[in-house]
């Protein structure tokens, strides 16, 4: 169960790395939530996996609703990002599996795999939604990840992480403008 | 036992509150005596929340919620309007998150004792990227309002963050604490070297006061690396001496520097060393103290350190001049900026004693 939900968590954060669109962008959003729902759930944090399943639905039902309709999945020239997402599972694999010792080895590798594709899609990005989409990603890996190693961080991180994820989609989007 | 705040378990280092209480003082200067032309609600609406966002990265309890609490405030701090595009606003704040995330990660992780190691790269690089020092310098456009731009992070919001995020992590990384402190020395001799030298030679005058920002911070973060405590009284006074005496100075030249006017009076002079650290102002007494720690931990350093504060005299001489001639309420805020300045570079006890140094 808890590695299918780290793998899930991977994917999400590889369909926001890979889609350019709002539909995709939302889709993405949706799988990394559900992934670290599950995650938190398996950890016994339940309120903590529904916060963040609910954080992140709401940035995916906001962002799906408004803006274009489009689902940029794959545009051309995406390869380079595909073969990230690739190296980005096998190197966060390895760490979570070899390089680190100890229980918690699937949330180990969907916080690297999620929080490692984010940096990179925020360096990437140059349109706003992929920017706020990543960011709201990373609230919710962080506030997932926070159920690392033997202190109890209780509830507080999940709740501010829903609340960030979102709230991302919320913001007004303005542009350029004079001093 | 960690005192509760509405059922939440929170701690304030003594440090922190003392960047707080300078902020709060900071704001307070820039909005009394804000220059004619400057839209005071929204500088008051966003200083009064980003005061309440150190607030809360000073109080919380866990370096979990510091992150958090950081990307809530780039995600609102990118939503004010700006001549820069949301990403590149977004950008840099949200990639010190994630940084600072993986930093923490390592740390939290079982296994081998490089992983702490790795951490420590992990806040060292969110750390320079949330404060947009070298090597992630943020994008800086000259004519963007102060609230939305660069200035906010490096000069307002970045004391309590860097110093929450350097005295956290290295709780978390004790076996690590010397690496961290030695990235923190090197970043610090880079933006000592950088920030000087181009504020000096940069075309802009607002860029040259941007930079200048960059090198006070390369002070702080040699002074947070030396690790002893004459280098942490270092850094309180030099953190104080950017929200209390550069940050208010830069916002009074943004008008004449529009205008184009650059004059040589005696309060342009005064402003200059203040902003060079010499004496009797609180750069000076910084500046004696980092390298008494310096000293301590390694002599050459001190050395470097010292040819590197000769590089601030050309840059303040620069930056003194793009005052003007303050009049009216600025005349008066630049007085009691330097008034404020002379007091503490005097008698600096009171502000290291609230900071528990």
């Amino acid at each position: 169960m808890t590695i299918a939900a780290a793998f899930v968590a991977w994917a999400g954060a590889a369909v926001i790395t890979l889609a350019d669109g709002r539909r995709g962008l939302a889709l993405g959003i949706a799988v990394v939530a559900i992934g670290f729902g599950a995650l938190a759930f398996a950890n016994g944090v339940w309120l903590g996996g529904a916060a963040l399943i609910a954080g992140g639905a709401v940035c995916a039902v906001q962002l799906a609703r408004t803006g274009s309709k489009d689902w940029g999945l794959m545009p051309p020239g995406s390869t380079p990002r595909m073969i990230l997402a690739v190296i980005a599972a096998i190197l966060s694999l390895w760490v979570a599996a070899s390089v680190t010792t100890g229980p918690g080895g699937s949330l180990r590798f969907a916080s690297v795999a999620v929080l490692g594709l984010m940096a990179a899609r925020l360096l990437q990005a140059q349109a706003a939604s992929p920017v706020l989409i990543a960011a709201a990603a990373l609230a919710i890996a962080l506030a997932g990840a926070s159920g690392i190693g033997d202190t109890q961080r209780g509830l507080a991180p999940y709740v501010l992480g829903a609340l960030i994820a979102a709230g991302a989609s919320f913001l007004p989007v303005r542009e350029p403008r004079g001093a | 036992m960690e005192p509760e705040l509405a059922g939440v378990p929170h701690s304030i280092s003594p440090i922190s509150a003392t960047l707080l209480l300078a902020a709060a003082v900071s704001l307070a200067l820039v909005v009394v005596f804000a220059p004619q032309r400057a839209r005071l609600s929204s500088l008051l609406m966003w200083g009064v929340g980003g005061l309440a966002g150190m607030a809360a990265i000073a109080v919380a309890p866990s370096l979990d919620l510091v992150i958090l609490l950081t990307l809530a405030i780039a995600l609102l701090h990118a939503a004010l309007a700006g001549r820069r595009a949301l990403a590149a606003r977004l950008r840099a704040p949200a990639l010190a998150v994630a940084l600072i995330g993986v930093g923490l990660l390592f740390a939290r992780f079982d296994g081998p004792p490089i992983l702490e190691r790795f951490a420590a790269v992990g806040l060292v690089a969110g750390l320079a990227a949330a404060l947009g020092v070298l090597p992630y310098i943020h994008e800086f456009d000259h004519e963007e309002l102060t609230t939305a731009s660069p200035v906010a992070w490096i000069a307002f919001l970045g004391p309590i963050l860097g110093v929450v995020v350097i005295t956290r992590g290295r709780e978390l990384i004790p076996e690590a604490g010397a690496a961290f402190g030695a990235m923190l020395i090197g970043l610090g001799l880079l933006n000592i070297l950088w920030g000087s030298l181009a504020s000096w030679l940069t075309e802009k005058g607002t860029s040259a006061w941007h930079y200048s920002f960059m090198a006070d911070w390369g002070l702080v973060l040699c002074a947070f690396g030396i690790q002893v405590a004459d280098g942490q009284a270092a850094a309180v006074l030099i953190l104080s001496g950017i929200l209390l005496s550069r940050l208010p100075l830069y916002l009074w030249s943004r008008q004449p520097l529009r205008e184009s006017v650059q004059t040589d009076r005696p309060i342009n002079l005064l402003a200059a060393a203040m902003l060079a650290g010499a004496a009797p102002f609180a750069g000076f007494a910084a500046r004696i103290l980092l390298l008494r720690g310096a000293t301590q931990l390694y002599w050459p350093l001190a050395l470097v350190i010292a040819i590197g504060l000769l590089l601030w005299l050309p840059p303040s001489l620069r930056l003194g001049r793009t005052l003007g001639v303050p009049r009216g309420r600025q005349a008066v805020g630049a007085g009691v900026t330097l008034a404020l300045s002379v007091a503490i570079g005097l008698y600096p006890q009171p502000i290291l004693s609230l900071a528990g140094l």
